[in-house]
């Protein structure tokens, strides 16, 4: 008892905050990680997953997944997709973010109607932009066309190259009010005495923005942009409901081809283990967020 | 205080505004299209060139968003208002406390700690579903809405620690010294003193795992079988499917979905808003 | 039925003194007021929710049967609930209810059903995903047990593995071609019968507005559905496609597309969305099932269409759907056949294939279904050409590989040659 209090004197207090949170996490997320690691290293498929052995192949099923052309696809789609929705949803949110932190008259509640298009349920939206994005009924076609941008019809959802671009399209809309409202609560906290002074030194807008405003956004900046690679990543809903990996493939996400594998091929798996790549990803990309961010703060 | 800090002068105030709404119109054109296409016919839906309002309206997608065979849209909502309610609550009691745990004490398995929530969440669907079911069921939860509850809070949970660590991180040691001198220890402190200050950083997180659970859709329909205690989002099913994509139904679901939803945050946009705005943190 | 006694817990803990009041009446263990509420809750819900009477509170001891299915329509859901609360009715030491498990879902739901051993007594599936379930382990043989001597061969085999029988079909249908009779006769043409018939009235019924015909196309069991006929009319079987006849198939559809007569949208809209096309008069032709005439009747009670065979190459060819009944064996076995005994009775047939707009599986029932100027007519006699696909476990495999060669040809993405070789060798792999 004594030595538990001794534990928990200085920095580990720490730890009780924590635990609560992190056992949660780990009841109801560590076993679903284990069990999916041991399931991608076995041969489980229809006829094997309720009864029968399930045996050990090792690494099978992952070398069958790199001669997988549809894997690799997937892999690569999965990456430029991640990429390209952050670069641009950030941008635009955090240039909203810092357009809105003037003090104009309609700022605040235009701000607020702004977050609508978080409250819609993913799929929800998704369908939204498989309309907007038709061939022939979408509005989207009319409006280029209205403006003699094209003269014929984009097949927008069914030229591999396009849907990706449709897709990402519909990713950014969603993530925009998402990076500028975490942007915005970042910027309450810093100061505005720093500004002041800033501007008493004569600093021009540019020179707080990079001097001032960045670094001291460094961590919320950090957090927003991991954060959206996360859930960008492993993007699902969005993908299943406006292509659901079409046309051939070409946008089949690392998250969509496995659950296409586990759920409809009945190859578990091997969906497992597209899943596993995906985590192993993730994985290096938060080992160096962390890195990064704790480097910072032991100065 | 704030109208005393420099204001912007009414030329600009009104360039602004002006441009805020022109973003407004293009951001939520979607909205609008689904809207408007609500309230069309499916012949005029399939019009060519589509039109910019519905030159005859149409209320009946309206009508069959209310019952629809086993399911109703008004229980529905309840359900997922409880649901995310739910989620919300566990989401933001164990998560503020150990986002400030992360934030301001360097114990040993910081790291670790941190790492693990960032990794809970990356999982895809694909592979969660099945083991948590099993789980669901072992715990006696399984097509109850506590499943639902359960599952969602694990989306907003690592999200409001990795939000919320900032924030904790941002307020200065010298008012936590301060509330020490008042005779406070670490844990009165912390609730007495920090959550306060950061009620900014927590509503957003509340924010975001309501948001989170109400737009959830596949924890909501493995885990809960009954369509009587399914989330709202379970009735896109009844508009879309083997019988083809009817989009007036569509879209005024997502209409209906939608306005509850926006209804809460404008009524509580003032504290919503300036929660998450105003400047909380004074140096 | 362990989970029964948790949810009725549940409901119990969650439900007002009032409802434990109430139960409490009726226990007979007046130290553990939990437990009779906990038994009673479950009758109580069920028969406020289903209005089914004095029947199942007096027996108390009904054994619950569960069904999955997946259809979303009202009409059907409420034709097989009819169904079920006449049999509840008739009987009192079953209780059956049906739960709606979305089509998206129902293939995910029953696989973490099977892996959690969480599943219904009765599942009404979709026939192509019969033997791969089968091979899972999870269905009950049901040789002998049902006479199914005189439904068409295909459904009976489409729930049959290993000379044994898993299930019993629901119902029948199959695909056949739809035209706009206005626009045919406007462009002064007849029905086609042939390949080269369709086409020359494809291109004569396109128009800026118009697309001569649509068929569903996306890259799934539903597109593989709609393909599936214009492969087996050259010829070519499912699984052996990279031949002069698979080519030809893949080539024909690739010309329809090349030649403007035939969306690429088609690759984006199910069967439900092709059939929206059609009402809307943006299709003049379109492949499609009988369970769409309800629907188009009701929708567009003044469109003038027609029902015919689908064109041939070179034989008449359809492809076989339709759901199957299957019994799950870890459930309650004898409760399940008995519902089924009684759904399967020729009086319920009739009943239910009329709500659903489905031909009977049964021969004998299915030739006196319709009369004979009824739209339904030609989809029975399609029927005579209609083959299953599989049955074989590794169906949704091959599956993929069908309807990946056609989606590659329609976006051109790959030369027919190409996707069939493609094609051939996934199929290869799996059909050693």
């Amino acid at each position: 008892m004594a030595k538990l209090k001794k534990f928990f004197r200085y920095e580990n207090v720490g730890l009780l905050f924590v635990l609560p949170a992190f056992l949660y996490m780990l009841v109801f997320v560590g076993y679903p990680i284990i069990r999916n690691i041991i399931l991608s290293f076995q041969d489980v498929n229809a006829g094997n997953l309720v009864r029968g052995t399930k045996n050990f192949i090792l690494f099978d099923n992952y070398l069958e997944l790199f001669k997988d052309s549809v894997f690799t696809t997937s892999l690569w789609n999965t990456l430029r997709y991640t990429v390209l929705c952050l670069v641009f949803q950030f941008v635009i949110g955090f240039a909203l973010a810092l357009f809105f932190s003037q003090r104009f008259a309609l700022a605040k509640p235009v701000r607020g109607i702004l977050l609508v298009p978080w409250m819609i349920p993913v799929t929800v939206t998704a369908l939204m932009f498989k309309l907007l994005f038709a061939t022939d009924i979408g509005v989207i076609n009319f409006i280029l066309r209205s403006l003699h941008l094209i003269d014929q019809n984009i097949e927008w959802l069914t030229t591999p190259g396009t849907a990706m671009f449709a897709l990402i399209c519909a990713n950014v809309w969603i993530g925009i009010p998402f990076n500028m409202i975490l942007i915005s609560t970042g910027l309450t906290t810093i100061p505005k005495e720093l500004y002041e002074s800033a501007s008493i030194d004569g600093a021009g807008k540019v020179q707080t923005f990079w001097k001032i405003t960045l670094p001291l956004l460094k961590p919320t900046i950090e957090s927003v942009l991991i954060l959206g690679f996360i859930y960008t990543f492993k993007v699902y809903d969005l993908v299943y409901v406006m292509t659901s990996g079409g046309p051939v493939n070409s946008t089949h996400m690392l998250s969509t081809y496995s659950y296409k594998l586990s759920f409809e091929m009945f190859k578990y798996s091997k969906g497992s283990a597209v899943a596993n790549v995906l985590l192993v990803i993730l994985l290096i990309v938060g080992v160096f967020y962390i890195k990064a961010t704790t480097e910072g703060e032991e100065e | 205080m704030m109208d005393e800090e420099k204001r912007l002068s009414s030329k600009k105030n009104i360039l602004f505004s002006i441009v805020s709404v022109a973003f407004l119109c293009i951001l939520l054109f979607p909205l609008y299209w689904a809207l408007i296409t609500s309230l069309k016919t499916e012949q005029e839906i399939f019009q060519n060139p589509p039109t910019f309002y519905p030159h005859v309206v149409n209320t009946k997608s309206y009508a069959a968003q209310v019952e629809t065979g086993d399911f109703n849209m008004f229980r529905s909502f309840g359900n997922s208002f409880l649901i995310s309610v739910g989620a919300t609550v566990i989401a933001v009691l164990l998560a503020v406390p150990a986002s400030y745990g992360i934030a301001k004490y360097h114990f040993k398995a910081r790291k670790v700690m941190l790492l693990s929530f960032l990794v809970t969440q990356m999982l895809p669907v694909s592979v969660l579903l099945t083991p948590m079911f099993i789980m669901f069921k072992n715990m006696h939860v399984y097509n109850t809405w506590v499943a639902a509850v359960l599952a969602d809070a694990t989306i907003g949970i690592p999200f409001s620690v990795l939000i919320l660590k900032n924030y904790f991180a941002s307020i200065p040691k010298d008012l936590e010294e301060a509330a020490y001198l008042d005779g406070c220890n670490k844990f009165s402190a912390f609730v007495r003193i920090l959550i306060p200050i950061a009620k900014p950083g927590v509503m957003v997180c509340a924010i975001f795992s309501f948001l989170y659970a109400w737009g959830d859709l596949a924890y909501g329909m493995t885990f809960i079988l009954d369509q009587e205690k399914r989330p709202i989002t379970a009735g896109i099913f009844n508009f879309m499917g083997q019988y083809g994509t009817k989009w007036s139904y569509l879209t005024a679901f997502a209409v209906v979905t939608i306005i509850p939803v926006a209804l809460i945050f404008i009524f509580m946009q003032k504290y919503i808003v300036s929660g998450m705005t105003s400047g909380a943190v004074k140096g | 039925m362990k989970k029964r006694k948790i949810t009725a817990l549940l409901t119990a803990l969650t439900m007002t003194a009032g409802i434990l009041a109430g139960c409490g009446g009726t226990g007979n263990d007046a130290a553990a007021p939990a437990a009779p509420a906990a038994d009673n809750a479950p009758a109580a819900q069920e028969s406020s929710k289903e209005e089914s009477g004095g029947e199942a509170a007096s027996g108390g001891e009904a054994q619950a049967i569960t069904i999955w299915y997946y259809w979303e329509t009202e009409g059907h859901q409420v034709a097989l609930d009819q169904v079920i609360q006449e049999y509840n009715g008739s009987q009192s030491q079953y209780e059956v209810t049906a739960k709606y498990v979305p089509f998206a879902d129902f293939k995910k739901q029953l696989s973490i059903g099977a892996s959690a051993d969480e599943l219904p007594d009765i599942a009404i599936l979709d026939s192509p995903d019969h033997a791969s379930y089968v091979e899972m382990g999870i269905f009950e043989d049901l040789t002998g047990k049902f006479d199914v001597s005189n439904y068409y061969e295909g459904t009976v085999n489409s729930c049959t593995v290993d000379g044994k029988l898993y299930g019993v079909p629901f119902g029948a249908n199959c695909l056949a071609l739809y035209y706009n009779e206005d626009m045919l006769t406007a462009a002064g043409c007849s029905v086609p019968t042939t390949w080269d018939e369709l086409k020359e009235t494809a291109k004569a019924l396109t128009t800026d507005s118009v697309t001569g015909l649509a068929l569903c196309s996306v890259q799934n069991e539903e597109g593989t559905f709609n393909f599936v006929p214009w492969l087996w009319s050259t010829g070519a079987t499912s699984y052996d496609i990279n031949n002069e006849n698979g080519i030809r198939a893949l080539t024909f559809i690739q010309d329809l597309i090349n030649e403007g007569v035939m969306s690429k949208e088609c690759i984006n809209w199910t069967q439900g969305d092709v059939m929206n096309q059609f009402i809307s008069g943006n299709v003049a032709m379109m492949e499609n099932g009988p369970w769409q005439i309800p629907t188009m009747q009701s929708e567009a009670p003044d469109l003038n269409w027609k029902v015919t065979l689908i064109p041939k190459d070179a034989e008449y060819a359809s492809v076989l759907g339709g759901e199957n009944y299957a019994v799950i064996n870890g459930g309650n076995v004898d409760g399940a056949l008995d519902f089924l005994t009684y759904a399967t009775s020729e009086e319920k047939v009739k009943f239910l294939m009329d709500k659903f707009g489905y031909i009977s599986a049964d021969k004998n029932i299915a030739g006196s279904q319709f009369a004979a100027d009824s739209p339904y007519q030609p989809f029975v006699e399609e029927l005579n050409y209609a083959m299953p696909r599989g049955p074989l476990a590794e169906w949704p495999s091959v599956s993929d590989a069908i309807s990946l060669a056609f989606n590659q040809v329609i976006t051109g993405t790959a030369t027919p040659e190409d996707a069939a070789a493609d094609a051939q060798a996934t199929i290869d792999g799996i059909v050693k």
